[in-house]
C-alpha cells in the first residue's frame, strides 16, 4: 500500500517539472547552444565553435560591460548593505521607533524598478530635482551632470538602486538582530562592555548568517541589473554604464547579432555564478569560524 | 521623533519605587549623561536618514500634483496650485485601464498557478527521501540564480514555435517555470517541518496520497503562501523585461511596458513622469497597507535558511 502511496506522491512533481523542465533548463541547454552558432533567430544556423567567444575576447565593449558590471555590483553591495546594517543596528536599540521607521524604509523596495528610475531620472536631471535641493541649502557648487558625466554616471545609477534596497537589507539584519539571545545581550551590557565593543565581539558574529544572505541576494542582484541604467542611461554616456545585461538586450533584440547576445548572456550566467558561489562559500566558511 | 529627557520624567522615574531588582540599570535616574545625548542624538540621526530615503517619494507626489508651469518656476517651491489633470493624462497615456486589468490577469493566473505546482512538488520532495528526490529539489535550487537574461533568447524561439508569442499563456508560464525554484524551495522546506503523524493516520485510514494533501497539507500551508504570494506577485507586477519581449500586443500589454514605451524620461516633464509612476504603484500601495505585516514578513523571507 505505502509503494504505491509513494507512486502517487512521486507523480505530484510530474507538472512542476515539466513546466521547469520545458521553460528554464531547456532554453539554459539551448542557449549555450546557439552561443556556438551563427544563428540571427530564424531556422538556418551553423555551428561556429568558439568563433562567438573570441569575438568577445577581442571586443573593448565587453571588457567595458563586464568591469561595469561587476563594479556596479561591488558598490551596491558594499553601501546598500553597509546602510542596511547601521540602520538596523540603529533601530534594534530604539524600540519605540523599530517597527514605523522600518517599514517606512522598506517602502521604496515597492515599487517598480522602472518607476525608481523614472522618479530619480527627473531627480538627476541637470535642472532636477537634486541640482535645486543642493542649490536652495547654499551648496550650488555641488551641482552637476550626474547622469551626464562619465566619471559619475554609473555611481547615480547605483545610488538608485541601492536607495530601492537599503530597507530591504536592514530588514534582514533586524530580523537576525531580533533573533539574538537576549540573555547574552543584557550579560555584556551588565559587564560595561562599551556599545562598539559588543557589537564588534556579539553582535557581529551573531548577525554572520543574515551577512551571508544579504550579500548573497544584492550581489545577484546587482548583476543582473537591467531597468535602471536602461531607463536612466541606456549605457551612455559614451558606454559609460553600459551592463552586460543591455549588452545582451540590444544584440538579441536590436542589433540583429542573435547568438552574439546569446554568447553574452553566457557570460553574464558564468559571472553570476562564479562570483556568488565563491562570496557564497567564502561567507560560509567565515560563519563556522566567528 | 525624539524627545530630549525632560527633567519631569526623569523625577518621575527616579521617584518610582525599584519594583523590579533584575531590570537592567535604571538610566533615566541620569538624565543628560553622555550615552542618554549619544542615544538622542542617533534617534535623531536616524528619523533624519528615514526621511531622506522617502524624501524622493513625497517629492513625487508632491510635484505631480502640481501644473507644469509652477513646476517649471520653482521645482522644490511651496505649490500655488493643485491639479488632478496629470493624473487623467498619464491615465489615457499609458491606457491604464487596460494594462492594469492585463497586468491583474497575468499576476493572478501566474500566482495560481506557481503555488499550486509549488505546493504540489514540494510535498514528495519533503516526505520522500530517496537519492532521486534529492536531486530533483537540488536541480530545482540551481533555478533560482538563473536571470531570466540568460534563457530569454532561447526562450523567444521556443515560444514563436509553440505559437504563445503575444499571448498571455506564454508570459504566465514562463513566470511560473521563473518562480517555481523559489515556491519549490518555500513548501520543501515548510513541510518539512510538518510531523507526518497526521498523514500516517490518514493513510491508515485509507486516505490516498491526493485526499492527504488536499486534507491534511495544504490547508497547513496558509502561512507560507500568504508569504510567498506578497513576494513573487511583487516581482511579477513589476517586471518589465518578460512582458516586454514576450507580449508587443498594443491590447495586452501591461503597465509596465506602457510605461516603458509611452514616456521618455530623458524628455518628459516630471509633471507627466510622476503621475504615470505613480499610477503604476498605486495597486501595490494599497495592497502593502492592508497585507503589511504578510509582505514584511515575505520580502525579508530571504532570511529564512
Amino acid at each position: 500500500m505505502f509503494h504505491r502511496r509513494r507512486a502517487t506522491m512521486a507523480a505530484f512533481l510530474l507538472p512542476a517539472i515539466a513546466m521547469y523542465a520545458l521553460f528554464i533548463l531547456y532554453p539554459l541547454f539551448r542557449g549555450v547552444y546557439l552561443s556556438l552558432t551563427d544563428s540571427v533567430g530564424g531556422p538556418i544556423s551553423h555551428f561556429v565553435g568558439m568563433d562567438q567567444y573570441t569575438a568577445m575576447a577581442d571586443d573593448p565593449q565587453i571588457s567595458a560591460a563586464l568591469w561595469h558590471t561587476v563594479l556596479y555590483a561591488v558598490v551596491v553591495v558594499v553601501v546598500q548593505n553597509g546602510l542596511g546594517l547601521l540602520f538596523a543596528s540603529m533601530l534594534f536599540r530604539r524600540e519605540k521607533v523599530r517597527k514605523a521607521l522600518s517599514v517606512v524604509l522598506l517602502t521604496p523596495t515597492l515599487i517598480s524598478p522602472l518607476m525608481a528610475a523614472f522618479i530619480w531620472s527627473y531627480l538627476f536631471a541637470p535642472n532636477g530635482g537634486l541640482n535645486a535641493l543642493l542649490d536652495g541649502v547654499g551648496l550650488g557648487g555641488l551641482e552637476h551632470v550626474w547622469l551626464g558625466d562619465p566619471s559619475t554616471a554609473l555611481y547615480s545609477v547605483a545610488t538608485v538602486n541601492i536607495w530601492m534596497f537599503t530597507g530591504y537589507s536592514c530588514a534582514i539584519f533586524l530580523a537576525s538582530y531580533m533573533s539574538m539571545p537576549t540573555e547574552l545581550l543584557e550579560a555584556a551590557a551588565l559587564d560595561g562592555a562599551s556599545g562598539w565593543r559588543r557589537f564588534r565581539s556579539i553582535e557581529w558574529p551573531l548577525l554572520a548568517p543574515a551577512l551571508t544572505v544579504n550579500v548573497t541576494l544584492s550581489l545577484i542582484g546587482s548583476l543582473k541589473v537591467f531597468e535602471f541604467p536602461l531607463v536612466l542611461t541606456n549605457g551612455g554616456p559614451a558606454g559609460a554604464t553600459d551592463t552586460l545585461t543591455l549588452l545582451v538586450y540590444r544584440n538579441i533584440f536590436g542589433g540583429g547579432k542573435f547568438a552574439y547576445g546569446v554568447a553574452i548572456a553566457v557570460l553574464l550566467l558564468v559571472t553570476v555564478v562564479v562570483l556568488s558561489s565563491a562570496t557564497n562559500s567564502l561567507l560560509r566558511l567565515r560563519e563556522r569560524r566567528v | 521623533m525624539t524627545s530630549p529627557p525632560s527633567t519631569a520624567v526623569s523625577a518621575a522615574e527616579v521617584s518610582r519605587p525599584a519594583g523590579k531588582p533584575d531590570a537592567p540599570q535604571p538610566r533615566a535616574a541620569a538624565p543628560w549623561t553622555p550615552r542618554r545625548l549619544a542615544t538622542g542624538l542617533g534617534t535623531t540621526a536616524l528619523t533624519l536618514g528615514t526621511v531622506l530615503f522617502v524624501l524622493p517619494f513625497v517629492f513625487t507626489i508632491v510635484t505631480s500634483l502640481r501644473t507644469a508651469a509652477d513646476v517649471a518656476r520653482s521645482p522644490l517651491g511651496i505649490p500655488h496650485s493643485f491639479t488632478l489633470k496629470n493624473f487623467t493624462h498619464a491615465f489615457s497615456q499609458i491606457h491604464y485601464g487596460t494594462s492594469t486589468l492585463n497586468t491583474l490577469l497575468i499576476t493572478g493566473l501566474s500566482c495560481v498557478l506557481i503555488t499550486v505546482l509549488g505546493a504540489l512538488a514540494g510535498y514528495p520532495l519533503a516526505r520522500i527521501t530517496a537519492g532521486w528526490s534529492t536531486a530533483v529539489y537540488r536541480l530545482f535550487i540551481l533555478g533560482t540564480s538563473i536571470p531570466v537574461f540568460v534563457v530569454v533568447a532561447p526562450l523567444y524561439l521556443l515560444m514563436r514555435d509553440l505559437n504563445l508569442l503575444d499571448t498571455y499563456a506564454g508570459v504566465v508560464f514562463i513566470y511560473t517555470a521563473l518562480n517555481l525554484p523559489l515556491a519549490v524551495f518555500f513548501y520543501t522546506s515548510f513541510i518539512r517541518q510538518i510531523p507526518a503523524d497526521l498523514e500516517e493516520a490518514a493513510a491508515l485510514d485509507g486516505c490516498g496520497a491526493l485526499r492527504t494533501f488536499f486534507v491534511v497539507i495544504l490547508p497547513l500551508l496558509r502561512p507560507v503562501t500568504s508569504t510567498l504570494l506578497t513576494f513573487i506577485s511583487l516581482q511579477i507586477w513589476n517586471d518589465l523585461l518578460v512582458p516586454l519581449v514576450f507580449l508587443q500586443d498594443p491590447g495586452k500589454r501591461t503597465v509596465m511596458v506602457n510605461a516603458y514605451s509611452f514616456i521618455d524620461p530623458h524628455t518628459v516633464q516630471p509633471t507627466t513622469l510622476f503621475p504615470a509612476a505613480l499610477l503604476g504603484v498605486l495597486p501595490l500601495l494599497v495592497i502593502f497597507i492592508f497585507f503589511q505585516r504578510q509582505m514584511v514578513a515575505g520580502m525579508s523571507a530571504g532570511a529564512v535558511k
